[in-house]
């Protein structure tokens, strides 16, 4: 670990954000907290795909498959054979990194260079998404209602949005300090290699197969504990939501536009984007359904045309030549 | 025995309209080196044109090809030269997330227009039905089958023997050895790019009659054409067919044999067993 973590860490920049962000249940009315919480959802995934996504270079497809995994499989298993939901957490958490790091392996058998992962990845999300919505013990295409929250935390209820908020947050933060631990370490170092050049990574002795399935595996493991919160927050667990592909597009467009590979971009292009798709959904849900999409495809284009490193790296870019002028 | 080789032959006859849609990926991916993640979108698209066409002047799908064709060429070309051209060249992941968000804007532009309810096109050709021995063959599907093996033998003859053709191969060989020969580059990709998509608008029609259609099946296109053109080797012609035809008939079968959730699987467990076993793809030199 390079001493710039601990600097990071001991700033009081981040805590200051924390302290404030952790306040705002208290400040903000109902609605405008429940859509800090979705943000801080996608924030938290978009920062856990950022790991394979972002600092390995890996554009993985098949984050949807560990968001469902984590939310169904551990909430199928409360609900059909009444398994302490953390428990089912930590099941589910293990079954999203052996999948994880099942694909990995494929991966490596068919080597293609970054497209290969992409598609391998996308063939699994499609199979996750017929699976799931075709067996009944994730509830089929009806989805699953989960207990009512009573607040009982040894039962993994949060007591309600403000619980659901904290969790949230502690989560995000967590998903921040792993990209912030793994681009310090050496690990980020071989990722960033195998990104930039898988073949002069190899040569000069950085394992392929083994970085990235720990990439692969962190990240899962990550996705699928925030997909365990978001079905206990949202209490019904939707398979369209949760399980589609589409949500994996939504991830990689918030962590492009944010700026991939570094730690505040992906979360970054979450708050930027998510606050704006709920509004638009809920003013133009019923007339326009899918305008939040379309707007987001645009800004997506636009953004990788105009300024290709993402919107953070654009910012630090900026503020960088200021301070050289000023200097 | 007989619904296996009922199930075999709509499979063989699908399955080469889905080659035909991963010719076109393999046509581009050769000529540009990249990947479009809205390939199904622009299908997709392509479908809703045709339904359009159909609710507005009652035009058969087959018949609006015509309309849809150009449309759907030029619309690639401008595509390619606004969009993509910009970034060739630059890292692929940057290419799949436009591509991505491509794919997020078409879906819900169809959506926007059309809704979200599942809308079928009628053909003149899709209730006439051929019986073969045992085997029933839809009209629309035979129709679909021997277009797309048309289509690409004329792919192939066009790539072979013509002069635009051999400019396509040679920038897939060597892009820089082809600039010094003097054949533009920018526009034999961009020219590329605007047949890739532009054999999807007549794919679109193929497929059209009879089925169903959403907005958001775009993505699930995009990935059967994935399968297709990973397995038949990503450039090679009669490989991308075949492996149309493998996935179509695992698709046919699948549905008939297995239980719903397995017999929807089947081409993509397939496709994986392939990918682990063979992973050059299905035919040899690639």
């Amino acid at each position: 670990m390079r001493p710039e973590f601990f600097a990071q860490l001991r700033s009081p920049v981040p805590w200051i954000v924390l302290a404030v962000a952790a306040v705002m249940p208290f400040v903000l009315p109902n609605y405008y907290l429940h859509i800090f919480t979705i943000t801080l959802v996608y924030a938290a995934l978009a920062s856990a795909w950022n790991i394979v996504g972002g600092i390995a270079g890996q554009i993985s497809l098949a984050h949807s498959l560990f968001v469902g995994c984590g939310a169904m499989l551990s909430s199928a298993l409360l609900v059909r054979y009444g398994l302490n939901m953390w428990l089912g957490v930590i099941v589910s958490a293990a079954a999203a990194a052996a999948i994880g790091a099942m694909i990995s392996f494929i991966d490596f058998r068919f080597r293609l260079g970054h497209l290969s992962f992409a598609l391998i990845t996308m063939a699994f999300a499609e199979m996750a998404e017929i699976y799931v919505t075709g067996t009944e013990f994730f509830g089929g295409a009806s989805g699953l209602f989960l207990p009512k929250d009573t607040g009982d935390f040894f039962a993994f209820q949060f007591g309600g949005g403000r619980g659901a908020f904290w969790a949230m947050l502690a989560m995000t933060a967590l998903c921040l300090l792993a990209n912030l631990a793994i681009l310090n370490s050496p690990l980020g170092y071989y990722l960033r290699s195998i990104r930039d050049n898988e073949n002069a990574a190899q040569a000069i002795g950085v394992g392929l197969l083994r970085n990235k399935t720990l990439a692969m595996t962190i990240s899962a493991v990550l996705t699928a504990i925030v997909g365990a919160i978001y079905a206990r927050y949202l209490a019904f667990v939707d398979p369209y939501l949760l399980v589609s592909p589409t949500l994996t597009v939504e991830i990689i467009l918030f962590a492009t536009v944010g700026g991939l590979g570094s730690v505040i971009g992906p979360a970054l292009g979450a708050f930027l984007l998510a606050p704006l798709g709920e509004i638009l959904r809920g003013h133009f849900g019923g007339s326009l359904p899918g305008l939040h999409y379309f707007i987001y495809g645009a800004i997506v284009v636009a953004v990788i045309l105009v300024s290709p490193a993402g919107v953070w790296p654009a910012i630090v870019s900026r503020l960088a030549k200021r301070g050289r002028q000023k200097a | 025995m007989e619904e296996l080789l009922q199930a075999i032959v709509q499979g063989f006859f699908v399955g080469s309209t889905y080659g035909l849609l991963a010719l076109g990926m393999g046509l581009v991916y050769g000529v540009s080196g990249i990947v479009n993640f809205s390939h199904g979108d622009f299908v997709t698209l392509g479908m809703y044109l045709c339904l359009a066409l159909f609710s507005a002047f009652a035009l058969d799908p087959y018949v609006s090809i015509i309309v849809v064709l150009p449309v759907m060429t030029l619309l690639g070309a401008i595509v390619y030269q606004y969009l993509i051209r910009p970034i060739a060249g630059r890292h692929l992941l940057m290419i799949i997330q436009l591509t991505l968000g491509l794919s997020l804007l078409l879906q819900n532009a169809l959506m926007m227009t059309f809704g979200g309810q599942p809308t079928r096109t009628p053909s003149m050709i899709e209730s006439k039905l051929f019986i073969v021995g045992d085997v029933v063959i839809r009209g629309s599907h035979l129709v679909a089958c021997i277009s797309s093996f048309a289509l690409a033998f004329l792919l192939y003859f066009v790539l072979q023997s013509t002069d635009v053709g051999r400019s396509i191969r040679a920038v897939q060989q060597e892009p820089r050895a082809a600039a010094l020969m003097g054949v533009d580059v920018g526009r034999v990709q961009v020219m590329t790019f605007a047949i890739g998509i532009g054999i999807l608008a007549i794919a679109a029609a193929l497929l059209l009659p009879g089925l169903p259609i959403q907005p958001n099946q775009g993505l699930r296109l995009t990935v059967i054409t994935l399968l297709v053109f990973v397995l038949g080797g990503m450039t090679n012609f009669v490989g991308i067919m075949l492996g149309g035809v493998v996935i179509g008939v695992a698709e046919a079968v699948g549905t008939i044999y297995m239980t719903e959730v397995l017999g929807q699987l089947l081409p993509y467990l397939i496709f994986i067993a392939i990918m682990l076993f063979r992973p050059q793809g299905l035919v040899w030199r690639s």
